[in-house]
């Protein structure tokens, strides 16, 4: 039999013990009454550091996508009336929260509070309030507006008394208080565990490299959803050291590494690895992704409420496309790359209104080719396999 | 006048301004500060969707963009948007307009484009002071482009026409719920419709004569005071004590929806219906009652800040946060304002409308009021099929279907 494309990594044990782990934490605080919901870009310090448990929807919706359970849970959710033109994270677990006899693990454990944080887009706001009415557990919202250029003055003000009411609310509805060292101890280890991952992001500059994008989807769950956990902090200790090996013995992600490109948006869950396996074979690799890219930054040693107002107002995805292309120029760059693929998530307008201009910009800016795809995250319906693999043909034709 | 009828005078009336040269702002949000953009010596013109503009987006948009962007763009693409010296887009409202600005930007560098952004949350007084600033920012990046600067004496002249015209179309709504037949809907539409493309004197000078009309006709039926006192109520959104008389006409029905445009939907209700004309009684659209009911900004103070309080002040938006005071205040109009049948119009791809929707048919139907949900998108391209659903909406209401 011959030798796979593919090379697993061994700290996916560890990542799977992590995971399970945040699980039951999940569980056991939504059984005390302390969970609350959290978006991506969520200020997780805040609750985590006042012994607030998390969970996290979008990743759920990731497992929704990855167990090719999509189309039946966003169909749920359009049987209440939710159209198929919204988000299928949102969908996917508007379906889970009505029918979670029939959801992966039985859907996310319930939480008693929904917090969003809308510098990721809006729709989280208006997904988090579909969950409110259905569940009853009240919203509240950090409001991040977005950034043209520098944080001004005022914007940071803002931001931060959102983040004091936040306090507020969490003190109030869970009977819990703020306490200035252990919001230091846990965006310190934040920050750490943020660190160590961008090492991990930045092995990948090496040829070849270490990681696949596919890889990167996966290892991030735990930067994305548990930062400030020791335990977190010990797993990218563990991936960081299984890439150096890697790196030292010049081995690479997959066997034959010929062409390197970068990923645009979030990956269909449920095709990921089958996509990223053929093209292995093809001796296509991704050294770098716009995705995974965006759990980056740290806290300053300054005042740390106004370190996190300042990080979570300044991430990618709540900047202008000006700073999206900037974005993928820099990593075609950095990371030496050949061209670039850009999934159009029909479900994500945020991430992906505006792919067809940056496209051209990308490849004027840089000299390498670029494709667009379009399909979905979660829901397959909304994706023809056949017209991503005809498109992805026509890339590879001009770089093989 | 017809949607189409609209489109061609408001472009009349932008052209003889620009033959003038009054520099134009245009803007695509219903709760832009017409007020701080008259107070730089311009005369703000909204952009609405073109229904005979269709398609060339596609090389800068995908079709998941909401149609109400891909016809914005489609009419610069086609250079058919009404003469404007630049555009002011909103931030922080929905996706689709967030990106677009950016897209626009980039496709037609050398347009003027200005960004406005909104507090998302309910947050009181920060937000008034971020807001505020913003608005202060906005008024420093006009003074720049155009050499025009902030005029406080224009500002008090543009807060007195605006309410002057929003006081007229204020009692024209409670007119309309009292006394259905005293004014048509989309007269009252055409009127918004006609103020937000050019904010001027004529306008309020039209409406005047038409005031006076209705007014002679409730004081017929002794009805004044009340309508006084309704579009106090209105303004209050205290409408528990409200007492409508026994003898209104059925049915009466209600639009509920974002950024739909009232005359589209009056023009589409009016095509199929005999009792059209009295049967729309009443919207909860942004480009209606939503700003028309705005408070108006108190002329003492820092006027940047005065203004944010009265935007913030108007009825809250699907695209901010705050469903649950929504969900609250529908429920109050259809139960006091003796409403039996509910059309929620969704504008395809908007996301902040498409996920409400779901809620207000449950409010609806909570409190026993009849409901449909019509997709529509601004060209009407499905216009059969909207016709044929609100055709056997108002069939249902007649017959005394099921809720
Ligand atoms: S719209 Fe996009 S960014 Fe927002 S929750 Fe959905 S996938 Fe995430
Ligand atoms: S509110 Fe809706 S219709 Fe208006 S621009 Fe946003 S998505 Fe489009």
């Amino acid at each position: 039999m011959s030798e796979k494309a593919y090379r697993v990594l061994e700290s996916h044990n560890f990542l799977q013990g992590v995971m399970y782990r945040y699980m039951l934490e999940g569980h056991a605080a939504s059984e005390e009454g302390k969970l609350a919901w959290v978006t991506s870009g969520f200020p997780v310090e805040i609750p985590v550091a006042m012994d607030v448990g998390v969970s996290y929807p979008e990743q759920y919706g990731a497992i929704v996508g990855s167990e090719k359970v999509g189309p039946k849970l966003c169909g749920y959710a359009e049987e209440l009336g939710y159209s198929q033109e919204l988000c299928s994270y949102a969908r996917a677990s508007i379906g889970s929260v009505k029918y979670p006899e029939e959801s992966p693990l039985e859907g996310l454990p319930a939480p008693q509070a929904l917090l969003a944080c809308n510098n990721i887009c809006g729709t989280v706001l208006r997904w988090y309030d579909a969950i409110s009415q259905m569940i009853g557990a009240p919203v509240f919202l950090v409001d991040t507006p977005p950034l043209e250029g520098e944080q001004l003055p005022h914007h940071i003000a803002y931001v931060r008394h959102g983040l004091d009411n936040l306090v507020s609310f969490l003190s109030e509805q869970f009977g819990t208080t703020l306490k200035e060292d252990k919001l230091r101890e846990v965006t310190d280890l934040s920050t750490e565990t943020i660190g160590v991952w961008t090492q991990c992001l930045e092995a990948c500059k090496n040829k070849p490299s270490p990681l696949n994008c596919a890889d990167r989807f996966l290892a991030m769950a735990p930067v994305v959803a548990i930062r400030g956990r020791d335990y977190t902090l010990e797993y990218y200790q563990t991936l960081l050291n299984e890439v150096k090996d890697r790196v030292a013995n010049g081995l690479g992600a997959i066997r034959d590494e010929k062409v390197r490109l970068l990923w645009d948006n979030i990956p269909p869950w449920f095709r990921v690895f089958r996509i990223m396996g053929s093209l292995a074979k093809r001796g296509v690799v991704f050294p770098a992704d716009t995705y995974t890219h965006a759990w980056t930054g740290s806290f300053k040693d300054e005042d740390r409420m106004d370190s996190i107002a300042s990080m979570y107002s300044n991430v990618y995805l709540n900047k202008g496309l000006e700073a999206k292309i900037d974005k993928m120029c820099g990593l075609i760059k950095d990371y030496d790359l050949d061209g670039f693929v850009m999934f159009s998530v029909r479900s994500c307008k945020r991430y992906s209104l505006g792919q067809l201009v940056s496209k051209e910009l990308v490849s004027e800016r840089t000299g390498v080719p670029g494709v667009v795809i379009e399909g979905d995250m979660v829901d397959s319906r909304l994706q023809n396999d056949a017209q991503v693999e005809t498109r992805l043909d026509a890339l590879l034709e001009m770089l093989l | 006048m017809s949607n189409a009828q609209a489109t061609e005078q408001s472009e009349r009336i932008l052209k003889q301004l620009v033959d003038k040269g009054k520099p134009i702002l245009g803007y695509v949000y219903p709760h832009t500060p017409l007020e701080i953009i008259m107070a730089h010596g311009m005369m703000p013109a909204l952009l609405f969707a073109n229904p005979t503009v269709m398609g060339s987006y596609e090389a800068s948009l995908q079709t998941f963009a909401c149609s109400f962007i891909r016809n914005m763009f489609s009419q610069r693409v086609h250079d058919q948007l009404p003469y404007v010296d630049g555009i002011v887009f909103p931030g922080n409202t929905c996706d689709s307009l967030q990106n677009l600005a950016d897209i626009w930007h980039l496709r037609f560098p050398q347009d003027k484009i200005f960004r406005l952004t909104y507090p998302a949350g309910d947050q009181g007084e920060a937000a008034v002071q971020y807001f505020a600033e913003e608005l202060r920012i906005f008024s420093n990046s006009l003074q720049d482009a155009y050499g025009s600067p902030f005029s406080d004496d224009a500002f008090r002249l543009a807060v007195d026409l605006v309410q002057r015209f929003r006081n007229a179309v204020q009692f024209l709504y409670a007119a309309r719920l009292l006394q259905p037949s005293s004014v048509p809907y989309h007269r009252i539409a055409a009127f918004v419709r006609e103020f937000h493309s050019a904010p001027l004197e004529t306008v309020v000078d039209e409406l005047r004569p038409i005031v006076n009309d209705v007014e002679r006709s409730l004081a017929e039926a002794g009805r004044v005071d009340s309508t006084k006192a309704l579009q106090h109520a209105l303004l209050e959104r205290k409408l528990e004590d409200v007492s409508l008389p026994s003898d209104l006409p059925t049915p009466r029905i209600a639009i509920v929806g974002g950024m739909t445009e009232p005359q589209a939907i009056a023009e589409l209700v009016n095509a199929v219906s005999k009792v059209s004309s009295t049967a729309i009684v009443f919207d909860l659209l942004s480009f209606g009652f939503k700003t028309i009911f705005t408070p108006m900004p108190a002329l003492e103070g820092d006027s940047f800040e005065t203004m944010a309080r009265s935007v913030l002040g108007a009825l809250l938006e699907p695209t901010q946060e705050g469903l649950p005071k929504r969900l609250e205040f529908l429920k109050d109009v259809l139960t006091h304002l003796a409403i039996d049948g509910l059309i929620v119009c969704e504008q395809s791809f908007c996301d902040p409308d498409v996920f409400e929707a779901p809620s207000l048919l449950a409010v609806a139907s909570e409190v026993g009021v009849r409901s449909v949900r019509l997709p529509v998108d601004p060209e009407f391209s499905d216009r059969a099929r909207l016709e044929g659903r609100i055709q056997s909406f108002l069939e249902t209401l007649a017959h005394g279907g099921a809720a």
